[in-house]
């Protein structure tokens, strides 16, 4: 894991976020930061404000309080020079679906032209772009005969033609199949790591998330509930190992502290007919079902302080299963 | 996705803090690209080819029908009679009513919205939109005028028709590309824009007396008719196109060209200033989530 941007510097600063519909408080005081070359994935169930949150940051949606600052400006009040310089993949275009695929890159890379600078050449050539994301045999084709997972690559497409420093995904690898997923997995490493592409994007697919993301946001009832790389967030969870193993025709689970070998250890030589023994890490999806579940339950005041207070872990010791 | 050499240094250049000079400029040429291209593809699409041709063949065979008929009140042909009806119809539906559809459709699926993710993008939009009626009206007026030479006598009556009727057809456009603005900007999604817009759209042309004498009308509906561009791109394109005679069956009597062109450009105008507000209000509401409610709508609904 690295740890990149936690100290540098930071693209965007979130404090206090407040976003109010009517009377329905959305976003309650919503802290979070994300530091250059960052990619941070932002987890939650529906409803939650994952899209809120990022609207605002797009300046796509005014707030209702709290401070925000995105690479150096407020989006409330941000400028076309600051717009320049992000790009967007929204969760679901039909736009344009009588354009070519080529032009249609083309025409949106024309507006990024005269925000060029040394170092930052924009537009990003349209055949280096669909070669990237694997759609040059497609140039010529209609955008409205592609499949899903085309039409998405040509999103993340348009969302970099700007060859944006900050880039918000919004669900980006919804449809793809598991070849396209790795494929967009390598590109969003690349855009980290060798350009320095920051990245704020939200998935439903923990495992996508475990395998971008530097840093995980946990967001549950307008709050950030966690903060951490995969790892950290587990280790907050009680009950990190699972070790199954079958004795008398029985399955047997035990939940383990944070390493489970030592339980191991004495298990087998405690008992010697023990088979088909198995020992699970705990997966992010157990943590992140586990803290959703914890957070609407308590509706802490201190996320933080509920979350190193509560033991609840999955199962009882030896707890047998059928 | 093969891996392409990344050609940026690690370090972020400084953000341009002032917008970069000939920016709207260049989004505005970008947005004629845009318009000439959605033109194109239109050209491209059998059902918008289809409503083209059939527009056309239309007028053709009515004009075919009456090639021997007169208009006795005004001794002209009845497809001369007929024609600045028909140029004003076009301009109205294309510039206005069908700009008001497209608008409201882009709203509904995300073309707005991502034309507002890019710098300058609502610039090259507006600018797009305006190219494309342009070249739609240019091209089925061509087309209408063509219809018309080769079945009626009468039609190019002096040297100074064509350069008027270009002059009216442009500024006819422009005075009906605010409304289309509004229209699309007011209603919230394509549907409610071929129901009520389309309502509206035929009140203003039955007031506009595009095809029957507006001197029929009551008082106080020429009045509304008077107020907007419809009935004065009527009545300047049958000052050029009939005779001096017909005048006579015009609101004040007579043929008054200026006044015409004088209304017209003041509509161009006050559309000119108003649409920019109109759209700037419209796409700050727009965001992904307001997109998708809306298109989650219109599955319910079908």
């Amino acid at each position: 894991m690295r740890f990149r941007g936690a100290l540098e510097e930071r693209v965007i600063q979130v404090e206090g976020l407040e976003m109010t519909y009517g009377t329905t408080r959305v976003l309650q005081g919503v802290d979070l930061h994300v530091g250059r070359g960052e990619v941070v994935v932002l987890l939650g169930p529906n409803g939650a404000g994952k899209s809120t949150t990022i609207e605002i940051l797009e300046g796509f949606r005014m707030r209702s309080g709290g401070r925000v600052d995105v690479l150096g400006s407020d989006p409330a009040q941000a400028g076309e020079a600051w717009r320049a310089r992000i790009g967007v993949v929204l969760q679901s275009w039909r736009d344009h679906s009588r354009w070519k695929v080529r032009s249609l890159l083309e025409q949106f890379g024309a507006y990024y032209a005269p925000y060029s600078v040394p170092g930052q050449p924009r537009p990003y050539p349209a055949d280096e772009l669909l070669e990237r994301v694997g759609l040059t045999s497609h140039a010529h084709e209609r955008v409205g005969s592609l499949s899903g997972g085309q039409r998405r690559r040509l999103d993340v497409a348009i969302g970099l033609v700007g060859r944006p420093e900050l880039l918000f995904l919004d669900e980006p690898t919804a449809g793809f199949d598991p070849a396209a997923r790795r494929e967009f997995h390598e590109m969003v490493h690349d855009l980290s790591d060798v350009e320095d592409v920051s990245i704020l994007l939200t998935t439903h697919d923990l495992s996508e998330a475990e395998k971008l993301a530097d840093r995980i946001l946990i967001l549950d009832g307008g709050r950030i509930v966690a903060d951490g790389s995969a790892d950290e967030l587990a280790r907050r969870v009680a009950g990190v190992t699972e070790v199954l193993w079958r004795q008398d025709g029985q399955r047997h689970v035990h939940s383990a502290e944070a390493d489970g070998t030592e339980f191991v250890r004495s298990l087998l030589a405690t008992h010697p007919d023990v088979t088909e023994l198995e020992v699970r890490r705990q997966t992010l999806e157990d943590t992140y079902l586990a803290m959703v579940a914890r957070a609407s339950d308590a509706a802490p005041l201190d996320p933080a302080a509920e979350l190193a207070a509560d033991p609840a872990a999955h199962h009882a010791d030896s707890e047998a299963l059928r | 996705m093969s891996t392409v050499p990344a050609p940026t240094s690690p370090t972020s250049p400084p953000a341009p803090s002032a917008a970069p000079r000939g920016v709207r400029t260049r989004a505005a040429r970008a947005g004629v690209r845009r318009g000439l291209t959605e033109f194109d593809r239109s050209l491209h699409t059998a059902g918008d080819i289809g409503y083209y041709v059939v527009g056309a063949v239309a007028f053709a065979a009515v004009l075919w029908a009456n090639r021997n008929g007169v208009q006795e009140d005004f001794g002209v042909a009845t497809g001369v009679f007929l024609l600045p009806g028909v140029l004003a119809m076009i301009v109205v539906f294309t510039a206005a009513y069908g700009l008001a559809t497209g608008v409201a459709t882009e709203r509904e699926d995300g073309t707005l919205l991502r034309a507002k993710s890019m710098p300058n993008g609502m610039t090259g939009y507006v600018v797009g939109w305006i190219t494309r009626v342009t070249c739609e009206v240019g091209f089925v007026a061509a087309l209408m005028m063509l219809a018309a030479t080769a079945f009626t006598d009468g039609v190019w009556r002096s040297p100074s028709v064509l350069p008027l009727v270009l002059l009216l057809l442009v500024l006819g456009l422009v005075a009906s590309v605010p409304l289309g603005f509004v229209v699309g900007s007011v209603f919230k999604n394509p549907r409610s824009v071929g129901g009520w817009g389309s309502l509206v759209m035929f009140a203003l042309i039955a007031v506009s007396g595009l095809f029957a004498p507006a001197a029929a009308l009551p008082g106080y509906l020429q009045v509304v008719g008077q107020v907007f561009p419809m009935y004065w791109l009527g009545h300047g394109l049958r000052s050029v196109l009939l005779p001096e005679s017909a005048g006579a069956a015009e609101l004040g009597g007579e043929f008054v060209l200026g006044a015409a062109v004088g209304v017209l450009a003041l509509w161009a105008l006050l559309g000119l200033l108003l649409a920019p507000v109109l759209l700037r209000r419209m796409a700050r509401r727009e965001s992904g989530s307001a997109v998708s409610a809306r298109r989650d709508k219109a599955l319910q609904r079908v």
